[in-house]
Formats: C-alpha cells, sequence, structure tokens
C-alpha cells in the first residue's frame, strides 16, 4: 500500500498571518490583494502569488471575509433584495423606493465589475503579481486615496452620520452608480485597493466618507463572494489537498478581522478621512519598493 | 419614462438573446471549438486547447440578464416625476 506524505505548503502559522492580514486589508482601502503578495516576500516565505496552491489557499480568506460582510448587512441585503422583487413585480423603479433604488443602482455597478474582473482578473494578475509591482502599485493607491479626498465634491460635515445613509445613497444618477462601481475594477492590479477606489469614488460623486464606506461595502458584498464561490470547487477538489486546514485556520482569521475591520470603519467615517491610509500606503509601497530594490 | 429609451426594448432583447447563445457556447464548446471570431479561441494544438471559458460565459450570460432587465423595466407603466434617472 502506497502512502503517500501530505505536506502542507502553506504552515498553520503562516496561515493564521496571512488570514489576520486578509481580515484587515479587504476592508481597508489598502489593498488585501497587495498586501497578500508582499507580505510573503518580506516575510522571506516561499509563497507566489501566482503559485495554484495559494490561489486556492485565499479562496477561503475570501469567502470568510464576504460571509462577514453579509452578516453585518444581512437586514440591509434583505430589505434591498425585497425592493428588486417588488420594482420587477411593477416593472418601475420608483425614486421614493429606497431600496429598489438602492439595490438597482448596486447591480448596475456590480455588472462592469463583474464582467471586466470575469475576463481580465487572470491576465492581470499573472502580468502584475510581483512584489515589486504590487509595492509600486501600494504607492499609487495611496496617493489616488490622497487625491480622491482633494478632488471630493464636499468636505466633512457634522452631523454628516445624521439620518438615513440609504436615502442619500439612493439619489446617485445611475452614471455616478455606475462610474463608482467600475472604479473597483483598478483594483484587479495587486496594490490597488477595491474599498480605497469604491470610497474614493463616492466621495468625488458627492457622498460623505460614511455612506461612500457603507456604499463600498455593499458594493464589495457580491463581487467578492462570486468571486470566491466561483473558486471554491477549486477548494473542495485535489487542488485543494494539503490546503484545507491551514485555508480553514485562515478563514477563521480573516472573518474575525473583517467583522471589527468593518465595525471599526463604519465609525471612523463617520467624521474620519481616507488621508491616514493614503499615507499609510505611500509609506509602506515606497519601503517596499527600496526594500526589494536593494534588499535583493 | 424615457420614449426614447422604449425604442430599445426590441434591441435590448435581441443582444439578450445573442448573448445567452454566446454564453452556452462558451460552456460547452472548449476553446479549440469556439469560433475564430470569439474572445479566448486557440488553435487545436495550444496546451490549454480543451480549456473551457466558463468565466466568459458567465459574463455573457450576466451581460444577457441585464439587457432583459433593462427590457423589462421600459415595458413598465409611465410614471411621470418618478422615472429614473439614467
Amino acid at each position: 500500500m502506497h502512502v503517500l506524505a501530505v505536506v502542507n505548503p502553506i504552515s498553520y502559522f503562516q496561515a493564521v498571518i496571512l488570514g489576520l492580514v486578509q481580515g484587515v486589508a479587504e476592508p481597508f482601502p489598502i489593498s488585501s490583494l497587495g498586501h497578500g503578495v508582499v507580505l510573503p516576500r518580506l516575510a522571506g516565505w516561499n509563497i507566489h502569488q501566482n503559485d495554484k496552491f495559494f490561489l486556492t489557499f485565499l479562496v477561503a480568506t475570501h469567502l470568510a471575509t464576504a460571509i462577514v460582510l453579509l452578516g453585518l448587512f444581512f437586514k440591509d441585503w434583505v430589505r434591498i433584495v425585497k425592493g428588486l422583487w417588488r420594482s420587477l413585480a411593477i416593472r418601475e423603479i420608483r425614486d421614493d423606493d429606497v431600496d429598489a433604488r438602492l439595490g438597482w443602482l448596486l447591480v448596475a455597478g456590480t455588472i462592469p465589475v463583474g464582467v471586466i474582473g470575469l475576463l481580465l482578473e487572470t491576465p492581470l494578475r499573472k502580468l502584475f503579481a510581483s512584489p515589486q509591482t504590487a509595492a509600486a502599485f501600494l504607492i499609487v493607491n495611496g496617493l489616488s486615496l490622497l487625491v480622491f479626498e482633494r478632488l471630493r465634491q464636499r468636505p466633512p460635515r457634522p452631523g454628516d452620520y445624521l439620518g438615513d445613509s440609504d436615502e442619500r445613497i439612493a439619489k446617485l444618477s445611475w452614471r455616478q452608480a455606475i462610474a463608482v462601481g467600475t472604479s473597483q475594477v483598478a483594483a484587479l492590479v495587486p496594490g490597488i485597493s477595491r474599498s480605497g477606489f469604491s470610497m474614493g469614488g463616492g466621495l468625488l460623486v458627492g457622498l460623505s466618507n460614511e455612506d461612500a464606506a457603507r456604499y463600498g461595502f455593499l458594493l464589495a458584498t457580491p463581487v467578492i463572494l462570486a468571486a470566491a464561490a466561483l473558486k471554491l470547487p477549486e477548494l473542495l477538489g485535489p487542488e485543494g489537498n494539503g490546503v484545507r486546514g491551514p485555508a480553514l485556520v485562515a478563514g477563521v482569521c480573516a472573518a474575525f478581522t473583517t467583522f471589527f475591520a468593518v465595525k471599526f470603519l463604519l465609525r471612523y467615517f463617520q467624521t474620519n478621512r481616507l488621508t491616514p491610509f493614503g499615507i499609510y500606503c505611500v509609506g509602506f509601497g515606497s519601503i517596499c519598493t527600496l526594500l526589494f530594490a536593494f534588499g535583493g | 419614462m424615457n420614449p426614447n429609451l422604449r425604442k430599445l426594448i426590441l434591441p435590448a432583447v435581441l443582444v439578450g438573446v445573442l448573448l445567452i447563445v454566446v454564453a452556452v457556447i462558451y460552456f460547452v464548446q472548449p476553446e479549440h471549438s469556439l469560433p475564430s471570431f470569439f474572445p479566448g479561441h486557440a488553435s487545436a494544438t495550444s496546451a490549454e486547447a480543451n480549456h473551457h471559458h466558463t468565466k466568459h460565459g458567465i459574463a455573457a450570460l450576466v451581460v444577457a440578464l441585464a439587457c432583459f432587465a433593462f427590457a423589462w423595466f421600459q415595458t413598465g407603466p409611465k410614471s411621470g416625476p418618478t422615472e429614473s434617472r439614467a
């Protein structure tokens, strides 16, 4: 009888670290993919973003993130789905039906990034998934966040967070909603943050930081969930052999940090801006670029 | 309801049906059997000739559903001040 020794390509320690970082970096506007590429290189781990086992491993962390986002906004999603059905039944999206309008704005904003992501995710990842490139794009991400704050249509005002956030978001035009949703396409490049660009897009079309963050999280949920669901068979199939244990641990860690990160951000953006995240990305990206250039 | 958008009902349905057909072709045909003008077509000698472009099929399906949804709402009642701001 042959006994095949299964060697875990990712250790449980690495899984914990990667899961915790993914859980924070996904909702924070600092690019989880960029950190996922840079971190193994910084730590000297023999993990590359394009390794088949690593891609399979990441499915679990993304799935965990998506489930937490879905859970945190579950009541909102129930309202939104009911609104969608209501509008389909009457064949009309009424302006005074906030849930229906918000739902269709989310659909309109998700389709471009969904379609472009399906078509271009693999080639873009193969093209840009080196630590050096990801570090450079982290700088670009940071500068973009600073520019978004600079070009925003309106400064934060006291009481921005009072009242119904969904009502304010539902006042976006179709073009604005599609533009904000499409801005997430930039995040196909490792180093560019999906939440950062959707929040930045929200600021550019006149939303407050809190509303932009909320709209960004609602936009992110179906995209992350669909991406994870599409790759779930890989985790459950033969490609997941040796990875499932660490992936499960990483998923739990990612779920834990995502929960607290989203809770924190929703409160943080009631009164604060994207600026600190922009400075962090420029700083971290610059340090990584220098380390990779001179440190081998 | 914008009357100009109502004129797009039939084209939207036709495009939707066409995209459904495209999606089915992507789902059932391997890369080398796709029509040569389809994105993702590859020669029979390429390394991944038997690979199915499922993601392309899903993308086509999503856009098809969007076309149908657009057409569906354009057949709705004229609604005056509550019309969509497309």
